[in-house]
């Protein structure tokens, strides 16, 4: 590998400069590498979550089940919440931006690959801060905070070890003052507060970085309207969390400031107002809602054309109508407080509002619909994915509007209605375009194709499983099942459908193993891809299979929007693609060229700083929990000197080492990379 | 180093990108702070939101504001950030000793500032009676000034990290040159923020009848 | 790169604004006096918003050199203080802090 040949020592340590090993990729600034961290991590999450939607639904699937308590209920379904949304959903996004947007926008990587590295570990230690409250949540907290002793309604107390009950369960939009020091005493909702300002931290540090990629770090002739979609909807996602996070930021250091100071911005008793944080979460929690979607909408709208081997139907349409749904993102948030009491000027104002964003997301539906139209489908299980998601989002995108009309949302408030509408869009919609974009990029990792018909089987489970999870709850809600409630009695008749509910879950259990099977024997049994299996049209597949380090020997020259399939194919008189005689050769060629670099391509160096300045993170927000103790005033110094010096390491080591050899050769011929950091 | 010179330099240094000209440390930061009115946006919106709410125990922040003083350390950080300008100015010249001069000047106004900060709060809390646990009112008031007073803080830090580099052998290199536009970026933000904060919060605020 | 080909101001004018800025904020600390005194409340509110918003702007504009940068730099921080605003107009209106009473 030439570009990893020579790592002088210029700074008080050594460079960090193994490429194997665990050292490797604590040390990396490869976006692959973050991007590859990102989705594995994102996926043990995504278990843990699953897991515990497992839980709450063996609860339900019976009357008057004792399976859980009502405080391990309550536990699971906000840790079920948190986990998908903020330890799952997010960071596979991140996954996929990191691994793929570089790519896409034919770069060599982010603008910033030590803050890329920073974002990726501070994402990494919030994950294991907030799930840490499994372990220290509520129990080991004598003296933590305000609100000393045991989870109340677990019926625990301080000393007694409870693992499912002691960590956060005031609902993942912890509506106060339920999550306030009164109602959920103990340290849990600490943990959870102070968990989700961490990973906060991490998307607005990936946010800035990746807006600054797609500014400045496109390919030659890549215009900003020649980009793929799913680089525009990173773009749309990378606003929304500039945006957004800096309100949740301040909401929950003010939940962490009541808890654990006494202030009494949420504490009724004290006059503060609780409707104040309903604004302020949903003011971000709607904004988010979009950055789970819109990704995954990028995902099929890259899907989508390539096996209807038709270009993206309305491609300027597509992009407009999702800079514009970010956009009405931001206007809709009260549509989630229809039942706390807004005055009818607000409910009618929101409910329009929220009625508009159906304009911009029917148009993207109709394009997806209009660029399979007379295509030449071919139903690869990447296909089969976009297909489902385009189908189930519908299905939740409808649902959506019955909330925006408020009389009939005063009715869904809080039932299962709401619990199936929301999954149509998240699981239907961003988890099968998760999955689409899994399997259709599968090839860049690992140089092979993931098997089709065990991915086949993959889909027809997930999809049957999925309905018959969700689409249940449609009636079980309209019949009045309400939301966070952990038994029904068996007089309500409500029992056979959560029976199949629930069987419907462990379908989807069974579907997400065949996946996990799926995916670790392709890595290595997998049919060999080449350059291009899917025969595809982005500058993403001009680079080999699996990525090089340096991702293009050559960058690419963009002419167009879907430049590689130009390249391949032409058009007859009626304007239909023709492969060009010479197309085996040119795709051949492409290959050769892109692994072939011509002189050594410098990428920045390893550091060891972004992953100790991150480590210093949890370590002061353990020592704010644990404020009033001796050891609690420690920490918060320790991480801070942690966390100080390694900015200050920063600091003082530059990007790359300078290249000796080549400054004396000249610098023709010598590829640099426009990086900053 | 002038803009002019920068961007020029920038062509260069992205010969192979389609970009917007502008340097990506920069674009990242006038990005974080667009951001960042979201963030004090928030806060100034709390305060604004319980200073104006009647019957609450004990005292509100408008009953206690010592106008005078606050007008005085205003006046402080709004001239740090001619000295910020300044500093920069100095740089593009060339100037080293006027760039550290300024520099410390500008650190020295923060600290000034900040020191006014503590001396507020510490009156309030011992002499006034009111603290954070006091009332909504009293709560969103320390946590706004004490996230700007952080803000601050962090700002003073990096202006005396690069004073302590300015005073080094040679002084501050062109690479240099940016940190410097960059923390100044962030210094006058910290200003127009408090702009902000001293009508809206100190002098528009009137105790609820 | 026309907008960047503007001349920077000279550490005079840097100087000028800045007696400009202590100016306004004298003015602004008289008008509070004022205030209190004569109960002009509703034009010295509107005042002092003005006077607050010109040394946002000047300070922006001259020393942050907004005015010399590419345009898209004054869209980005402009895009952020206008959601903010409004953002916060809405729920401060929908918390009834800003309540247009009629007569």
């Amino acid at each position: 590998m030439t570009a990893t040949a020579e790592r002088p020592a210029t700074t008080i340590f050594r460079r960090p400069a193994s490429t194997t090993g665990l050292w490797s990729w604590i040390t990396t600034v490869d976006h692959k590498r973050i991007g590859i961290m990102y989705g594995y991590a994102a996926f043990f999450f995504f278990l843990l979550g699953g897991i515990e939607a497992l839980l709450i639904r063996t609860q339900l699937a019976t009357a008057n089940s004792e399976f859980l308590t009502a405080g391990a209920y309550n536990a699971m379904f906000t840790m079920h919440g948190t986990t998908m949304v903020f330890l799952f959903v997010m960071p596979v996004s991140a996954a996929f931006m990191n691994y793929m947007l570089p790519l896409l926008i034919g770069a060599r990587d982010v603008a910033f690959p030590r803050l890329n590295a920073l974002s990726w570990w501070v994402f990494f230690f919030g994950g294991i801060f907030l799930y840490s409250t499994f372990i220290f949540g509520t129990s080991f907290a004598p003296t933590g905070g305000l609100g000393v002793g045991g989870n109340l309604a677990a019926g625990g107390g301080p000393g007694t070890l409870n693992w499912l009950a002691d960590s956060p369960d005031a609902g993942w939009f912890a509506y106060q003052p339920n999550a306030g020091p009164l109602y959920s005493a103990g340290t849990a909702m600490d943990f959870w507060a102070l968990g989700l300002q961490i990973l906060g931290l991490a998307s607005l540090i990936s946010a800035i970085n990746f807006l600054v990629t797609i500014f400045n770090m496109r390919a030659k002739g890549m215009r900003l309207l020649r980009m793929p979609v799913f680089v525009w909807m990173s773009m749309v996602v990378a606003f929304l969390l500039l945006f957004s996070i800096p309100i949740i930021a301040i909401a929950l250091f003010m939940v962490t400031f009541d808890r654990q100071f006494g202030s009494l911005f949420f504490a009724p008793t004290g006059g503060g107002d609780p409707i104040l944080w309903q604004h302020l979460f949903w003011l971000f929690g709607h904004p988010e809602v979009y950055i789970l979607v819109l990704p995954a909408m990028g995902i099929v709208s890259e899907v989508l054309p390539v096996f209807s081997r038709k270009p993206l139907f309305g491609y300027s349409a597509v992009v407009f109508a999702g800079a514009a749904i970010g956009f009405l993102g931001f206007g809709v948030w009260a549509h989630h407080m229809f039942a706390s009491g807004i005055t009818p000027v607000a409910q009618a104002a929101f409910g329009l509002a929220t009625m508009t964003i159906a304009i911009p997301t029917g148009i993207k539906i109709f394009n997806w619909l209009g660029t399979m139209w007379m295509g030449r489908i071919r139903l690869t299980v990447p296909m089969l994915f976009s297909i489902g998601f385009v189908a189930m989002f519908t299905i939740g995108g409808l649902s959506g509007v019955t909330h925006a009309v408020v009389p009939s949302d005063w009715q869904q408030t809080d039932t299962y209605y709401i619990v199936a509408h929301f999954h149509y869009v998240l699981f239907g919609g961003a988890l099968f375009g998760i999955f689409a974009g899994l399997y259709y990029w599968f090839p860049k990792l690992k140089g092979r194709v993931m098997n089709e018909k065990v991915g086949k089987l993959h889909f027809w489970l997930m999809l049957f499983g999925f309905n018959l999870t969700f689409a249940p709850m449609h009636w079980l809600g309209l019949q009045g099942m309400v939301r966070r409630t952990w038994k029904y009695a068996p007089e309500t008749g409500l029992q056979p459908w959560n029976f199949a509910v629930t069987v419907g879950a462990w379908i989807i259990a069974i579907s997400i193993l065949v996946f996990m099977y799926n995916w670790y024997t392709s890595r290595r049994r997998g049919a060999p891809s080449g350059l291009d299996p899917w025969d595809a049209r982005t500058v993403e597949w001009m680079s080999p299979n699996p990525t090089p380090e340096y991702n293009f020997a050559v960058p690419p020259v963009v002419t167009g929007l879907d430049h590689f399939w130009h390249l391949k194919y032409g058009e007859d008189e009626e304007g239909r693609a023709v492969a060009r005689p010479d197309k085996d050769e040119i795709v051949a060629e492409i290959e050769r060229e892109q692994l072939n670099p011509e002189s050594p391509i410098h990428l920045p160096n390893q550091t060891y700083f972004p992953f100790f300045m991150a480590m210093g993170i949890p370590i002061i927000f353990y020592g704010i929990i644990y404020h009033t103790t001796l050891w609690g005033k420690a920490l918060i110094l320790i991480g801070a000197i942690i966390s100080l010096s390694a900015v200050m390491g920063w600091a003082m080591e530059p990007l790359e080492e300078p290249h000796p050899e080549h400054e004396a050769a000249g610098s023709q011929g010598d590829t640099k990379v426009a990086y900053d950091d | 180093m002038t803009d002019i010179a920068h961007d020029a330099a920038m062509e260069t240094a992205h010969p192979e990108h389609e970009s917007t000209g502008i340097d990506n440390r920069k674009l990242g930061m006038w990005l974080f702070l667009s951001s960042e009115f979201l963030f004090f946006g928030a806060l100034i919106s709390n305060y604004l939101l319980y200073s104006h709410r009647g019957g609450f125990q004990g005292t509100y922040p408008a009953e206690v504001y010592d106008i005078p003083f606050t007008s005085v350390s205003s006046f402080v950080l709004l001239m740090s950030s001619l000295t910020m300008v300044l500093a920069h100015n100095a740089l593009t010249r060339k100037d080293q000793n006027g760039t550290r001069t300024w520099l410390f000047a500008t650190a020295a106004l923060g600290a000034v500032f900040l020191g006014g900060q503590v001396f507020e709060f510490t009156e309030f809390i011992t002499n006034e009676g009111m603290k954070l646990t006091t009332n909504p009112a009293a709560s969103a008031f320390y946590l706004l000034t004490g996230f700007h007073g952080t803000h601050v803080a962090v700002g003073v830090i990096m202006l005396l990290s690069l004073w302590g580099i300015s005073r080094r052998k040679g002084g501050l290199s062109e690479k240099h040159g940016l940190n410097l536009e960059l923390v100044g970026l962030y210094w006058h933000f910290v200003d127009i923020i408090w702009i902000i904060i001293f009508t809206a919060v100190y002098l528009l605020s009137v105790p609820p009848a | 790169m026309t907008s960047t080909e503007r001349p920077h101001p000279t550490p005079a004018m840097y100087w000028k604004i800045a007696v400009v800025l202590a100016g306004l904020t004298a003015v602004e600390v008289a008008m509070y006096y004022i205030n209190r005194s004569l109960h002009l409340a509703v034009v010295n509110t509107l005042a002092l918003l003005v006077l607050a918003a010109l040394k946002f702007v000047i300070v922006i504009g001259f020393y942050m050199h907004l005015r010399y940068e590419k345009a898209m730099l004054s869209r980005f921080f402009t895009a952020g203080f206008v959601l903010a605003a409004s953002l916060y107009t809405i729920v401060l209106t929908a918390l009834g802090v800003l309540v247009i009473r009629g007569s």
